[in-house]
């Protein structure tokens, strides 16, 4: 993230709205029930597939026409690195990734407490039409890596994963299972998954159950 | 017992390893390497079914996919019952436990035999519609009958414990068997650098070549297929399936493959394993190298155990070291088939006489089998076979040049098997399934595919080419083409040494004569799975059905678990005759999906059991857990339904929160609500268009009712949009109705007013929201909420502010769907269980009482509330709910459903109209769907006047109340209404207000 300074004008036409607690608050993750630390340390150490939720992190839905300079600038300079405009694809700088997911739109995933002043910083930045929209409660991160992993989501999308064809970087949102889920190869035999929060526990146990015969670590 | 058709030597078995299996309760030996067929055949077992219509005794046929015949029930459980299983499929494993699926109550008992000999007459072709189809009324009887006697195979009773899991593929060439065309079309393709996958139904590669002798660079076929398969194996963008029938080829190169990844080696899977995984496959491009079949001949009883297929023969032979009988008889109409008179003979037996249909056949191989000695009786058939449980002699009669007469003398030759060859028929039907018509070709005396429609080749047996030089020639070259049209650089591959051997020409023949004409000669069976006769064909045809689609379906050829596989071609060739056609203007029928029968659990694959549907959950989920909710479905969703407590039945349970919720305070987790974000300067206006009402003067901090309908002016959902900034609203939704709402607005914005600068995200998941309803709502939310001011006259009705809620950031909207005071707290996902205990830690004293939807359902139905997709159907406008006040007709714009509102049929009298109905005895509940009459002494059918939408005991009013649909039903207050029961009651009601309580609203206001 760049070193926007914080929006001086208010934008008053659109309720802007820190949604965290500054008290000291539990926060549950969607996936907080399967209790995945406790798995995680009576956990096999070895296996085909790891599995780890990247949770409570920002998430912002981005959108806006490429064709507004101010919105791609704006963009550019809060973000510290532009918006991906080629399909399918993904930028990361730091803690910042971004994912394109239709010529309007973008998912850009940020820690979860900078989500607030992220928003404001681009409402101060963008001149014209366009949307942020705060979703972090409603979905989150699973991170699949191992050998076996591009096997669990053959099982799952019908998404090819081929290098070829779904090289390090590329982002597709697809059917996944029977819900949906946005893929991001973040690595070679690393993988990232953004689902809604309440297809969350439906598809922890797909994953459990389509990784079992490569052996699943949880880690925390 | 002994294996005593076994050789000491030779095949593909391996005799170090024996295994023991059950067919029919008795136990055999066979070996590792042994389909259930083989060994079958090597423990001398010749009778494996009794026929579908005449309970004739059946031996096995063929050795591959096309066997009509050994078709069997798998399984040593209940739970592992497999029904279907051709034996020549099936690997044999120890201790696998197999009987005759045809054949009840047993193959050597003639249960059916009565029947069936008398139903050479009793039951001619069209048996089957002409009989059990008429009277109707009678068919599931009939069909009970059938499927027993028939024995199609039986379901397992118990729940299949094995596990089937689908696995989604890509490459650029998908190559269909791996037989010597597919191995040289998948090695070339590969060194070409493309992405192959090569599947073959069969446990190891090689196809025809397992099953011959001939030799490729010199050494052994199989050695050549070894090499092959190594190098394979060893680059890493091929992937090898064995074991896999690529059962179905669909639109866009999309190709499905079921692979039997246990079902070879045991019963049941080992643990941790699935025994089946479908491959569902998308290729760029696709080599079809299926090879062919090898066609039986039609002749007298060619149905007597004893009766095989040629190539079969050599099969058993040389890849599992299996000779079937003693003495042979070979029948054959072209040079190929002379080949399993030199691997009989080889394996030291019998052969009496090589029969041949043609005059003068000369070729490498015939004179091969002269100079062993052995005699060939020329242009002669095979007319007749003696015999019951297995053949014991035939009967051989000169034919004329065309082979449509007996001439000579018929003569009688003494033998246990008959084998009989009328050439092959290519493997047409994955083309098929992908819409290519198959078209027939002299020169290959078969059909093969036509012009293929998608990136599709073939190569080999399957486009009638069958000498193994050509054919591996011919796999190269569909290899080359593929890299190259796949933009490759196309690798050079030389092809193997073959010896070419030279052939005579073959004969165009599948039905041998008899001295009688086919209806009074002995049967000759042209489908052995369903009983179909040269002679029923020939019925079929007199009786006018001269498709070759009628007289399949008139028949019943091909109808079998194997389809056809052997005796299509025969069929149509003999309507052919009958009709004094050529094949080609019988024309053929084509293939469907699967190509072999397949277990339901390898389409389900994982969608079963807790996976069978996603189950969506809110943030508060594990407290309606924890507090004994029980549940209602609501699309995905699981909602708490009621909280029964200790004893309570759902009546009691639901009058406890209702009157709860009435004289204190409830709360309902209302998270599933559909929940869009709106955002830009024409969001107003995109409002107006898409709700009925009006939204051009909503305030900032205010919220409206809306109803949305579709182009027909029907009411599809309904809900709360509150403006939270000047551009900036936020819309509700219906639970079950939010994906469609939200592509609704994006379809409209997309393809209708692209112009307009508004865009829409799905928050439903983001907030938690939960509903806080009743008089003391307002004392429980000012404990936990300390910055709105919640006096009545600053947050009013249909007001939202922002707050902090239990020290969480939160939204709440003062709305209210009971028609009391409500407020409904809206905060980030993350933090929803947090606040919601919090309220419920500081409610206990109010008596805060968590309802479900089904209070929510009576709560809103005492208001008269409706619920878009419960009172509605998609046959009401708003005017017809009685909700003109919710259409605004004055927008300087249109809206969806303007239109179609004013419809002739929208605006005449007499519509069904929503209107609240009160039983004439208030005990009594409505049934809801009741339909509404005005007189019970009309004759049936009545005139009805409307149904009954919703109806519910209301503990707040100490009576039922519903509400439905009555024609005309706003003028009609008052008037009295019947609802004639299916139990003969009728219940009689009043017609009046669908507003129960509060019809000031003053409740909500307070």
């Amino acid at each position: 993230m760049s070193e926007a300074t914080a929006p001086e004008k208010e934008v008053t036409n659109v309720a802007v709205m820190n949604q965290l607690p500054s008290g000291d608050i539990r926060a549950e993750s969607p996936l907080h029930h399967a209790e995945l630390d406790k798995l995680a340390a009576r956990n096999p150490r070895a296996g085909g597939v790891i599995l780890r939720e990247l949770k409570l992190l920002g998430h912002l839905t981005l959108r806006g026409s490429q064709d507004n300079q101010s919105f791609m600038d704006g963009c550019a300079a809060v973000f510290g690195i532009a918006l991906p405009t080629k399909p399918l694809t993904s930028v990361e700088k730091g803690s910042v990734s971004i994912r394109w997911m239709s010529p309007d739109e973008w998912l850009v995933v940020v820690p979860g407490d900078q989500a607030f002043e992220i928003e404001r910083s681009l409402r101060a930045a963008i001149e014209g039409h366009f949307q942020v929209v705060n979703g972090s409660g409603g979905q989150t991160l699973i991170e699949l890596s191992g050998p076996n992993a591009v096997d669990v989501l053959k099982k799952s999308t019908v998404l090819d994963l081929h290098p070829s064809q779904f090289p390090v970087g590329k982002v597709a949102g697809s059917v996944f299972a029977k819900a949906t889920a946005v893929v991001r190869r973040s690595g070679e035999d690393t993988w990232e998954l953004v689902v809604r929060r309440s297809f969350a526990d439906y598809i922890w146990l797909w994953l459990q159950d389509a990784s079992r015969e490569y052996g699943l670590v949880v880690k925390a | 017992m002994s294996q005593k058709n076994r050789l000491q030597s030779g095949g593909r078995v391996d005799r170090s390893k024996a295994l023991t299996f059950t067919y029919n309760g008795r136990q055999y030996k066979g070996y590792q390497g042994d389909s259930v067929a083989s060994a079958l055949l090597a423990n001398g077992v010749d009778i494996v079914a009794r026929s579908f219509k005449y309970s004739r005794p059946r031996g096995i046929v063929a050795a591959g996919a096309e066997e009509p015949n050994a078709v069997l029930q798998l399984g040593a459980t209940e739970a592992t019952q497999v029904p279907n299983v051709r034996a020549t499929q099936q690997e044999l494993y120890n201790g696998l436990v197999c009987s005759a699926t045809n054949g009840w109550p047993s193959v050597e008992s003639d249960w059916m035999g009565m029947m069936g000999k008398l139903g050479g007459k009793m039951m001619p072709p069209g048996f089957y519609y002409k009989t059990f189809m008429f009277p109707q009324s009678m068919w599931p009887t009939y069909e009970k009958f059938i499927r027993q006697a028939a024995g199609l195979g039986r379901a397992p009773k118990e729940r299949d414990q094995d596990e089937y899991d689908i696995m989604n593929q890509h490459c650029d060439l998908m190559v269909v068997g791996a037989g010597p065309a597919g191995l040289m079309a998948a090695l070339t393709a590969a060194r070409s650098g493309a992405r192959v996958i090569i599947a073959d139904e069969q446990s190891e590669f090689g196809g025809h070549l397992l099953s011959s002798r001939e030799r490729i660079e010199g050494k052994p076929a199989a050695d050549w297929v070894a090499g092959i398969v190594a190098e394979l194996a060893k680059m890493p963008e091929v992937t090898m399936l064995p074991r896999s029938v690529v059962n179905g080829y669909h639109d866009h190169n999309f190709l499905t493959i079921n692979e039997n990844r246990t079902d070879y080696m045991s019963d049941k899977a080992p643990e941790g394993q699935v025994r089946q995984r479908m491959h569902r496959v998308r290729a760029h491009w696709v080599v079809l190298a299926t090879g062919a079949h090898e066609r039986p001949l039609v002749f007298g009883n060619n149905d007597v155990p004893g009766c095989m297929v040629a190539s079969a023969v050599s099969t058993y032979i040389n890849r599992y070291g299996v000779v079937p009988g003693n003495k042979l008889v070979l029948m054959t109409t072209n040079d190929n088939a002379y080949q399993t008179a030199l691997d009989w003979a080889d394996a030291g037996r019998e052969v009496v006489a090589v029969v041949d249909t043609r005059s003068n056949p000369q070729g490498e191989r015939v004179e091969a089998v002269r100079k062993r000695g052995i005699k060939v009786l020329t242009g002669s058939g095979v007319i007749d076979v003696q015999g019951k449980k297995r053949v014991s002699g035939v009967s051989v009669a000169g034919l004329d040049a065309k082979g449509e007469k007996v001439t000579g003398n018929v003569q009688h030759l003494s033998c246990d098997t008959v084998a009989s060859s009328g050439g092959w028929s290519p493997v047409v039907h994955l083309s098929c399934h992908a819409g290519v018509r198959p078209v027939w070709s002299d020169e290959a005396i078969g059909f093969v595919p036509g012009p293929s429609v998608q990136n599709q080749l073939i190569a080999g047996g399957i486009s009638g080419t069958y000498a193994l030089d050509k054919v591996l020639a011919e796999g190269a070259k569909a290899g080359q083409e593929a890299a190259a049209k796949l933009g490759l650089q196309a690798a050079e591959v030389a092809l193997p040494n073959v010896r070419k051997v030279s052939e005579g020409k073959p004969m165009a023949l599948y039905h041998i004569p008899h001295t009688k004409p086919t209806s009074r000669a002995p049967k000759q069976f042209v489908d052995y799975q369903n009983d179909v006769t040269a002679a029923g064909i020939e019925l079929a045809t007199r009786e006018g059905f001269e498709s070759i689609e009628h007289v399949k379906r008139y028949t019943a050829m091909g109808f079998g678990t194997d389809q056809g596989k052997l005796g299509n071609i025969n069929g149509m060739a003999i309507t052919a005759a009958v009709l004094g056609k050529s094949i080609p203007e019988t024309g053929t029928t084509v293939f469907r999906p699967n190509y072999t029968p397949i277990a339901f659990g390898a389409i389900a694959g994982r969608n079963c059991g807790p996976l069978f549907e996603p189950k969506r959950f809110t943030a508060m989920h594990k407290w309606h857990v924890e507090n004994g909710a029980e549940w209602e479905d609501v699309g995905q969703w699981k909602r708490p339904w009621y909280y029964p407590k200790q004893g309570e039945t759902m009546q009691q349970a639901l009058d406890r929160e209702c009157l709860a919720t009435r004289e204190s305070v409830g709360i309902l987790d209302a998270s599933t609500l559909g929940k869009i974000d709106i955002q830009g300067k024409d969001a107003r206006e995109f409002l107006g268009r898409v709700y009925t009402n009006a939204w051009a003067k909503l305030a900032v901090g205010k919220c409206r009712y809306g109803l949305m309908c579709g182009e027909d002016g029907m009411v599809f959902d309904d809900g709360v949009t509150s403006c939270l900034g000047e551009n900036h609203f936020v819309m509700t939704t219906t639970s079950g109705g939010a994906a469609h709402v939200m592509e609704w607005l994006e379809l409209y914005h997309q393809t209708e007013w692209p112009e307009m600068e508004v865009y829409f995200t799905s928050v439903t998941d983001h907030w938690a929201t939960m509903t806080i309803s009743g008089p003391n709502s307002r004392k429980l939310l000012s404990e936990l909420c300390d910055d709105i001011d919640l006096d009545k006259d600053s947050f009013k009705f249909m007001d939202w502010r922002e707050g902090t809620v239990a020290g969480v950031p939160a939204r709440v909207f003062r709305i209210s769907f009971t028609g009391e005071l409500s407020y409904e707290i809206n905060v980030q996902a993350n933090y929803g269980l947090h606040v919601w205990e919090k309220l419920f830690e500081h409610g206990a004293k109010y008596n805060l009482t968590p309802y479900g939807t089904e209070t929510m359902h009576i709560l809103r139905a005492e208001k008269g509330f409706i619920i878009a997709g419960q009172d509605t159907d998609g046959s009401m406008t708003p005017i017809d709910l009685g909700m003109s006040w919710c259409v605004s007709n004055n927008k300087p714009f249109s809206y969806i459903g303007k239109r179609g509102m004013a419809r002739e049929d929208c605006v005449r009298d007499h519509r069904k109209q929503m209107v609240g109905l009160k039983t004439k005895d208030p005990k009594v509940v409505l049934p809801e769907g009741a339909q509404a009459v005005a007189d019970t002494k009309q004759p049936i059918p009545m005139d009805l006047l409307g149904h009954v939408s919703s109806s519910y005991w209301s503990a707040t009013l100490n009576r039922s109340i519903a509400l439905g649909f009555i024609k005309g039903g706003h003028d009609r207050m008052g008037e009295t209404v019947y609802y004639p029961l299916a139990d003969g009651r009728v219940i009689e009601a009043e017609i009046c207000s669908p507003i129960f309580l509060d019809p000031k609203g003053e409740r909500q206001n307070v």
